[in-house]
């Protein structure tokens, strides 16, 4: 039943329309958000390919250098995820790396493992495993949060010493933007490519 | 308005595919169990919210930050980290870190108290702006991350010797189980009972 939509806030049913570009479908009862317009998985594919790389920037290079009296100290990602540890603070450096390393890596892993076979016309391995790992993994993932968690800690630092944003802050910054972008697309296109895949085949009929 | 659960369809919470199905029995493309509302909802999220309110206190009363700078010493609280910023000019980022700090995780615990108290009463009382405000709270919920973010890079980018060091406090723990726990409340939630209609109606 491809053509109706379930409004999962407050269980109406719905047609499903096709929407103008770049519109949103809302429910007619409670207004929340239904499904996006943009279904184009190509697009969505480099998007998330434009992530990919902003998070190994984000890694690889320091998010704020200080400077003060001739030393000069770095904050990188995975120092400040080490420095709670450091601390005996084992439960905040997981927590840490959950939300800013495991499941931003997972979601980009997940999709791009998603995205590339289907944009081939085939059908990614262990597709339905994977889309419900990054449903139980979404909401998990803060790096825009962390974002402004460095501008803040730079205006804080300002009065101690020489705080000067790096690369790593750009490479959080692109991936932010980016990975909005992702969330803008209609993620059940991706379910419904997968199906007219398999279709190709003459399946049984479960009904 | 037909609503699905009186047609007898449900969608699959994983793949929004739609089926007809009597409550029980699982997805025929994804496989995960297809329900008409999440399971045991209003329990999960009232054990979610006390747990978190509970854990409110330690989070706000005790230090968050430690910050050595030679040759002052100082421990802020959440709040008096705030004043330190409003001391210092820095309004907006002080508006900043009260909103994501402060503001979002007691208007979440509240506004989740409110939710559940009145879907139990089946209450028919703004159905519409109930639903918004969960969503928002869906939406804004992890931003209270902030605060612990910027002590954690803090923390790593200031260990100068004996010029200027930070530490964590012991408010960083109960602050992010505050966070983590009124997500884990408001995901349990099942936005639906905002308009289920009682026997009674």
């Amino acid at each position: 039943m491809h053509e109706l939509v379930i409004c999962s806030y407050c269980d109406t049913v719905h047609e499903r329309v096709a929407l103008p570009v770049r519109g949103a479908a809302r429910c007619v009862t409670c207004d929340r958000p239904l499904y996006h317009a943009n279904a184009d998985l190509g697009a969505m594919l480099a998007v998330t390919i434009t992530a990919t790389f902003a998070f190994v920037v984000a890694n690889l290079f320091p998010l704020i250098t200080l400077t003060t009296n001739g030393l000069q100290t770095e904050a990188t990602l995975w120092r400040a995820i080490a420095a709670s540890y450091v601390q005996d603070l084992p439960a905040v450096a997981v927590s840490l790396a959950v939300t800013l390393i495991v499941a931003p890596l997972f979601e980009l892993g997940l999709l791009l493992w998603v995205l590339v076979p289907l944009c081939l016309h085939t059908r990614p391995l262990g597709f339905t495993w994977v889309m419900r790992l990054m449903h139980v993994l979404r909401p998990w993932r803060m790096i825009e949060v962390f974002l402004l968690g460095v501008v803040v800690a730079v205006v804080k630092l300002s009065g101690l010493a020489s705080a000067v944003p790096g690369w790593g802050l750009f490479g959080v910054a692109v991936m932010t933007l980016a990975l909005a972008a992702v969330a803008s697309f209609d993620r059940g296109a991706m379910w419904r490519r997968a199906d007219d895949i398999s279709n190709l085949q003459p399946v049984e009929d479960v009904g | 308005m037909t609503r699905a659960t009186d047609v007898g369809l449900a969608a699959c919470a994983t793949c929004e595919l739609v089926v007809r199905t009597n409550g029980v029995g699982s997805c025929p493309r994804c496989g995960e169990p297809v329900r008409f509302r999440k399971r045991h909802a209003t329990t999960r999220a009232w054990a979610f919210v006390s747990a978190a309110a509970i854990l409110y206190i330690p989070a706000n009363t005790l230090v968050m930050m430690r910050t050595e700078q030679f040759p002052q010493h100082r421990e802020d609280t959440i709040l008096s980290g705030i004043a330190y910023l409003w001391s210092e000019g820095a309004w907006s980022l002080a508006m900043l870190v009260f909103t994501a700090s402060i503001v979002i995780p007691l208007v979440k615990l509240i506004s989740l108290g409110v939710l559940l108290v009145t879907t139990g009463q089946h209450s028919a009382w703004h159905r519409q702006g109930r639903t918004m405000l969960y969503r928002v709270l869906e939406v804004a919920g992890h931003w209270s991350m902030l605060d612990v973010f910027v002590v954690a890079l803090l923390t790593a980018v200031v260990q100068l010797g004996r010029f200027a060091k930070v530490e964590p406090g012991p408010a960083v723990l109960p602050f992010a189980g505050v966070v983590i726990l009124t997500m884990l409340a408001s995901s349990s939630f099942d936005p639906r009972a905002i308009w289920d209609r009682g026997d009674n109606e």
